[in-house]
C-alpha cells in the first residue's frame, strides 16, 4: 500500500521537474504557432509546398523501408537459432546515434568515398549525385538503414514477452499442423498479433523520420531542404516574425502528421476487416524468406561496420588520393584540436550523465512511492512527448525558457536534455520495475528487513539490469539531443552534437569525422558498460 | 505464542471477498485454509503480514502473542512467509540467503547459526552455492530455515508443496511441520489439496458463506 504522503512528494517532483515544464513549453508553442502574420509568411514561403512533400516522403519511404526488412529480418530468423544473436545487431545498431551514422554514411557513399573506391575505380572519383540528392534518397537509406533495428527490437521485446512467447510458439505449431506453411504462419497468425503492438514505435519512427533536423542537415536535400530543416531556419533566425514563421512551420508540420496518423487510424479497422477474408482462405505453402533475411542481416552489418570505418580512416586520413583504397599518410591533427578543444564533449558528458541520474532515481522514487495505477497517465504523457515533432516541443521550450531567462542557461539546457531523457527512461523501466516479483519484498519483510535494507539488498542487484539499461537509455538519449540543445544554448554553450552538424556543413573532414567517431563511441561504451555491469551472475536459474 | 484473528475480513469495492471470521491459532499448532481459486486465501494472509495490495481492503484485529499487529510496518510483525516458489535471492548464495534475516549478533555466531541451519536441513557444505544449482527440494528447506532463522512469532505458508512431486511433497510437509512444532511457532497453512494439511491439525473452507470447518 502507498502511503500518501511520499506518495504526493513523488507526484509533485515528476510534476515540477518533467511534467510543468513539458506543458508550459507545448503551451509556449501553441501560442506561438498561432499568430496570423506568422502563417500568412509560411503559406507564401515560396518552397513550402516541395519541401512538406520532400518531407512527407523521406519520413514515409524511410519507414516503409526499415518496416520491410524488419519484418522480413524477423520472419526468417524467428525460432532460429540466429534468433538470440539478432538481439546483439539490434542492441549494435540502436546504440550508433542517428546523427553520427548520417555523417559516416555521407562519406561512404560520396563520390570519393569507400564505395566509389571500390565500385566505380576509374582515374576520377564517379559523378555521382550522393548526399543531400534532390529526393532525398541518401537520407530515406539512412532513416531506413537506421531504424530497422529499432523495429526488429520492438518486434523483438513482443515476440520474447514472457507470457506471450509461449502462447506464440504453441500457436505456430498449431498452424503448421493445420497444414501452413512458415510464411503463411507468419502472414495469418503472427503478424495480425504483434502488429497492434507495434503502432507506437511506427508512429515514433514516422513523426522522427519526417521531422528530423541533424540528419537532414548532414545528407538531407538542399533546394529545396525538408520543411523540418526550413522551420529550423526560422526558429535560430534573429528577426522576431521570421522565428515566429517558424513556430508556425512546426505547427503545420505537428497538425500535417496528427490528420495522416489520424486518417490512418480510422482507416485501419475496415481495411483490417477486409484481411479477415485472407486469414481464413485456408492453408498455404507460403515459406518465409530465410536467405533474403540472411543476406538482408549480413549486408546491415557490414553496411554498419563500414560507416565506422569510414569514420574512423576519415579522421585520419593524410593524403589520400583517389582510387586508391587506404591513404597514404595518416594525421591525427583532428583528435589533438577535439582534444584541445574538449569542451563541447565534456559538457556533453556531463549533461548525459547528470540528466540520466536524476531520470533514473525520479522514476525509481516513482515507482516505489506512486500506485501503479498512476503509471498509464504519465506512460501516455511520455509517449506524447516522444511522439510529438521535436522541432514542437523545442520551440515551445524556447520560448517559455527566453520568459523565464532559462535561455543560454547551463540550468536550462539541462532542462532542455532531460526532457526526452526522462520520458525514455520512465517508458524502458516500466516494464521490468512493476513487473518485479512482489513475493521477493513478502519474504523480506518475514526476515524482519525494512524498505531501505530490502532495495539496497535484494530489488536494486536483482534489478541491476534494467537500472542499467535504462540509465544507458537516458545517457544515450541525451548525448545525441541537437534541436533543444542549440535552441535553448544559443549560442553560449556547445555540445558534440551541435559542433558536429556545424563541421558538417563545412570542408573539415576529418574533424566531421573525428566529433561522428566520438558522438558514436560514448553512447557505444554505455551500452558495452552495461553488458558488462548488468549481466546478473545468477543468470542460468533463469535460463 | 498465539495467532490471533478477530472478525477478520477481506473486501474489494463493495464485494466482501471473506466474510468476517475469528481463530485463534496456538503455539505449535497448524491451521489450514482451503477453497476454491479467487476466494481470498492469499489476500487474507497478505493481510495478516501488513501487505494487503489496494484496492483490496482488510478489516478486523491481528493480535500475534498479545501485540495488536495493526499498527506495525510488515516488517516488524515478526511474520515469515513461505511460497509455492521458494523465492531464495538469486543473487546471494545459499549462506547468504540464510544470514538475510538473521538478527545483527557477533559474525562468528551469526556463521555458526547459519551452518547448524544448513546441518539441519541435511545441506551441509552449501554455504557457497548458488541457489539455481540446488534441487527443488533443497531449495525450499532453504526457504523454511531462512525463515525460521529470522525468529518469526508465526508463520504463513501460501501453498508451498504445490508445485512439488509426490515423494518430496511428503517428506517436505513433515519436516516443515516437524520443525514448527518444535519451535511451537504458530502457523496458517493455505493449500488446494487436503493431503497437505498435518495431522491433528483443523481444517477450514472458505467460500461465498464464510469460514466454515470442513
Amino acid at each position: 500500500m502507498k502511503s500518501s504522503f511520499p506518495q504526493a512528494v513523488g507526484i509533485g517532483l515528476v510534476a515540477l521537474l518533467w511534467v510543468l515544464p513539458l506543458a508550459a513549453s507545448l503551451m509556449a508553442f501553441t501560442v506561438a504557432a498561432f499568430d496570423l502574420p506568422a502563417w500568412s509568411g509560411l503559406l507564401h514561403h515560396p518552397q513550402l509546398p516541395k519541401a512538406l512533400l520532400l518531407s512527407l516522403w523521406t519520413g514515409t519511404a524511410g519507414l516503409a523501408l526499415a518496416f520491410a526488412a524488419a519484418m522480413l529480418i524477423t520472419m526468417g530468423i524467428y525460432g532460429g537459432a540466429r534468433w538470440q544473436k539478432l538481439q546483439v545487431f539490434t542492441a549494435a545498431g540502436l546504440s550508433i546515434p542517428h546523427l553520427a551514422f548520417a555523417i559516416g554514411f555521407g562519406f561512404l557513399i560520396m563520390p570519393s568515398g569507400f564505395l566509389g573506391r571500390l565500385l566505380a575505380g576509374g582515374s576520377e572519383p564517379p559523378q555521382w549525385v550522393t548526399a543531400q540528392d534532390p529526393l532525398g534518397f541518401a537520407l530515406i537509406a539512412c532513416l531506413a538503414l537506421k531504424e530497422t533495428p529499432f523495429l526488429i527490437a520492438m518486434a523483438w521485446s513482443v515476440l520474447a514477452q514472457g507470457d506471450v512467447a509461449p502462447a506464440l510458439r504453441g500457436q505456430w505449431r498449431s498452424a503448421r499442423s493445420l497444414g501452413h506453411g512458415a510464411g503463411s504462419v507468419w502472414l495469418r497468425v503472427l503478424l495480425p498479433q504483434i502488429l497492434p503492438r507495434l503502432q507506437w514505435p511506427i508512429l515514433l519512427v514516422w513523426v522522427y523520420g519526417t521531422t528530423v533536423v541533424d540528419m537532414a542537415l548532414a545528407i538531407g536535400p538542399t533546394q529545396p531542404p525538408t520543411l523540418a530543416v526550413i522551420v529550423w531556419t526560422d526558429l535560430n533566425h534573429a528577426a522576431v516574425d521570421i522565428n515566429g514563421r517558424g513556430s508556425a512551420g512546426a505547427m503545420l508540420l505537428t497538425l500535417m502528421l496528427a490528420a495522416i496518423a489520424a486518417l490512418i487510424f480510422f482507416g485501419l479497422p475496415p481495411a483490417a476487416k477486409k484481411m479477415r477474408d485472407f486469414m481464413t482462405a485456408g492453408p498455404s505453402r507460403l515459406r518465409v524468406p530465410k536467405t533474403w533475411a540472411v543476406f538482408l542481416t549480413v549486408a546491415m552489418i557490414v553496411i554498419y561496420g563500414l560507416v565506422l570505418v569510414t569514420l574512423a580512416a576519415m579522421s585520419i586520413a593524410g593524403q589520400w588520393p583517389y582510387p586508391q583504397f587506404l591513404p597514404d599518410t595518416f594525421r591525427f591533427a583532428a583528435w589533438q584540436n577535439l582534444y584541445s578543444n574538449s569542451g563541447p564533449a565534456v559538457l556533453s558528458l556531463a549533461l548525459a550523465l547528470a540528466c540520466s541520474a536524476l531520470a533514473l532515481g525520479l522514476t525509481v522514487l516513482w515507482f516505489e512511492v506512486v500506485a501503479a495505477r498512476l503509471d498509464r497517465a504519465l506512460t501516455i504523457a511520455s509517449v506524447a512527448s516522444l511522439a510529438l515533432p521535436a522541432l514542437a516541443v523545442a520551440s515551445g521550450q524556447y520560448r517559455l525558457f527566453l520568459d523565464l531567462n532559462l535561455t543560454g542557461t547551463l540550468s536550462g539546457l539541462f532542462l532542455a536534455h532531460f526532457t526526452p531523457v526522462f520520458a525514455y527512461v520512465f517508458i524502458v523501466l516500466k516494464g521490468p520495475y512493476r513487473a518485479f516479483d512482489p513475493r521477493f519484498r513478502a519474504v523480506a519483510h518475514g526476515l524482519n528487513a525494512g524498505a531501505l535494507r530490502f532495495w539496497l539488498g535484494v530489488k536494486a542487484p536483482l534489478m541491476k539490469a534494467a537500472l542499467a539499461t535504462a540509465a544507458a537509455v537516458g545517457f544515450s538519449v541525451s548525448m545525441v539531443q541537437f534541436v533543444p540543445a542549440q535552441l535553448i544554448a544559443a549560442g553560449r554553450f556547445s555540445t558534440l552534437p551541435m559542433e558536429a552538424v556545424t563541421l558538417a556543413s563545412g570542408g573539415a573532414r576529418a574533424l566531421t569525422a573525428a566529433y561522428a567517431l566520438t558522438l558514436a563511441v560514448l553512447p557505444a561504451l554505455a551500452f558495452l558498460l552495461v553488458q558488462m555491469l548488468g549481466r546478473p551472475r545468477w543468470s542460468q536459474a533463469w535460463s | 505464542m498465539e495467532l490471533i484473528l478477530e472478525q477478520v475480513s477481506i473486501s474489494l469495492g463493495n464485494a466482501v471477498l471473506v466474510q468476517p471470521f475469528s481463530l485463534a491459532i496456538g503455539a505449535g499448532e497448524t491451521e489450514t485454509l482451503m477453497g476454491p481459486s479467487g476466494s481470498g486465501k492469499s489476500s487474507l494472509l497478505a493481510f495478516i503480514a501488513g501487505d494487503l495490495p489496494p484496492p483490496l481492503r482488510g478489516q478486523g484485529r491481528v493480535r500475534l502473542g498479545g501485540r495488536d499487529l495493526g499498527p506495525l510496518l510488515p516488517e516488524t510483525r515478526r511474520i515469515g512467509r513461505l511460497f509455492q516458489d521458494d523465492m531464495l535471492f538469486p543473487h546471494l548464495t545459499v549462506g547468504e540467503n540464510l544470514l538475510f534475516g538473521m538478527a545483527r549478533r557477533a559474525r562468528a555466531e551469526r556463521l555458526s547459526r547459519m551452518r547448524e541451519a544448513l546441518a539441519a536441513a541435511g545441506l551441509e557444505g552449501f554455504e557457497a552455492r548458488a541457489p539455481h544449482t540446488l534441487s527443488g527440494g533443497q531449495r525450499n528447506r532453504v526457504a523454511l530455515f531462512r525463515a525460521l532463522l529470522a525468529g518469526p512469532e508465526a508463520i504463513l505458508l501460501d501453498e508451498p508443496f504445490a508445485s512439488l512431486d509426490m515423494d518430496l511433497r511428503n517428506s517436505m510437509r513433515s519436516f516443515v511441520f516437524t520443525h514448527l512444532k518444535e519451535r511451537r511457532i504458530p502457523s496458517l497453512l493455505v493449500t488446494h489439496d487436503l493431503a497437505d494439511a498435518p495431522a491433528g491439525g483443523r481444517v477450514l473452507t472458505i467460500d461465498s458463506g464464510g469460514l466454515v470447518a470442513a
